[in-house]
């Protein structure tokens, strides 16, 4: 195939491009089970698998009163200096500013 | 492939595995295959109280499909030779890669 | 996985499938795909309630994709442990 989009040049062909330009710069993540990641990306592959240096990670926790039936949001925060993240928790990949 | 060549360079270090449903393992890395499956040697479940279910367990392998997250030793990881390798890795042409 | 499991082939192991359920058994044989032959197999039964329960199920062949883990298995620790005593929840499945 010879393509020769205006985009080839800069490198962008398709969305995973996006995420190579954020190596080495803090992303956000959104991950399944209402877990959010901040960190730094060292590395990613095409199944979003990815390595991130000084990791926040936000957990949002329901927890429901037994008697009340009321809903409680919880939020649990926790740091990882070096975190292997397997891709197919992945929901969306973001540049920290606007997340 | 890019991840799997990374994981063989950590055999022999400390990591902690976290599976999907919140159990984590740490252990010594001895290996892992193409799949991203790992095997750990020592391990000890992080929350034993919770979790007795494994104390007599020394080594083990765990599928990579359940697995959520590797807490990696962060000194033994070499972030500019990891971005490097990120790069390479997109810049192969589409018929080349995965 | 499948090279991985070289080792415990013979050896008492410990299996945990991805529905939560916990086997322990002889590894005697194994595959491509990490579908293993587990021989004098029992299934262990954790609750909160009463102690493990270990209910021996006879020769059991698992399907590689339902497992989350195999372990090799200490006899002199596990055999050590007060089973009888331990009152815990099951582990969780694993939702893929």
């Amino acid at each position: 195939m010879d393509e020769h989009a205006p985009l080839e040049s800069a490198g962008i062909e398709e969305p995973l491009d996006l995420v190579r330009l954020s190596l080495d710069e803090r992303i956000y993540v959104k991950l399944r089970g209402d877990r959010e990641l901040r960190g730094k990306l060292h590395a990613y592959d095409g199944h979003l698998n990815m390595v991130l240096g000084d990791v926040e990670e936000t957990i949002t926790v329901v927890d429901v009163n037994d008697e009340t039936l009321e809903e409680v949001i919880r939020i649990v925060k926790r740091n990882c200096e070096m975190l292997f993240v397997r891709g197919d928790g992945v929901i969306l990949v973001s540049p920290p500013s606007r997340a | 492939m890019l991840f799997y060549s990374f994981f063989k360079t950590l055999v022999g270090q400390p990591v902690t595995v976290e599976l999907k449903n919140d159990l984590a393992i740490t252990g010594v890395l001895v290996s892992v295959d193409q799949f991203l499956n790992i095997k750990l040697d020592n391990i000890k479940v992080v929350d034993e109280e919770r979790y007795p279910h494994m104390l007599a367990v020394k080594n083990c392998f765990i599928r990579g499909s359940v697995v959520r997250y590797v807490q990696l030793p962060a000194p033994s990881v070499d972030t500019a030779l990891l971005q490097d390798a990120a790069r390479r890795e997109r810049q192969q042409p589409a018929a080349a890669r995965r | 996985m499948s090279d991985l499991l070289k080792e415990l082939v013979d050896k008492p192991v410990f299996v945990y499938l991805t529905d939560g359920r916990t086997l322990v058994g002889q590894l005697t044989g194994y595959d491509q795909a990490a579908n293993v032959i587990l021989s004098q197999t029992h299934e262990r039964i954790f609750s909160s309630s009463e102690g493990m329960k270990s209910v021996p199920i006879g020769v059991y062949v698992v399907r590689g994709e339902t497992i989350a883990l195999i372990g090799g298995l200490d006899e002199e620790l596990d055999e050590g442990a007060d089973w009888e005593n331990v009152r815990v929840e099951p582990l969780d499945p694993v939702f893929l």
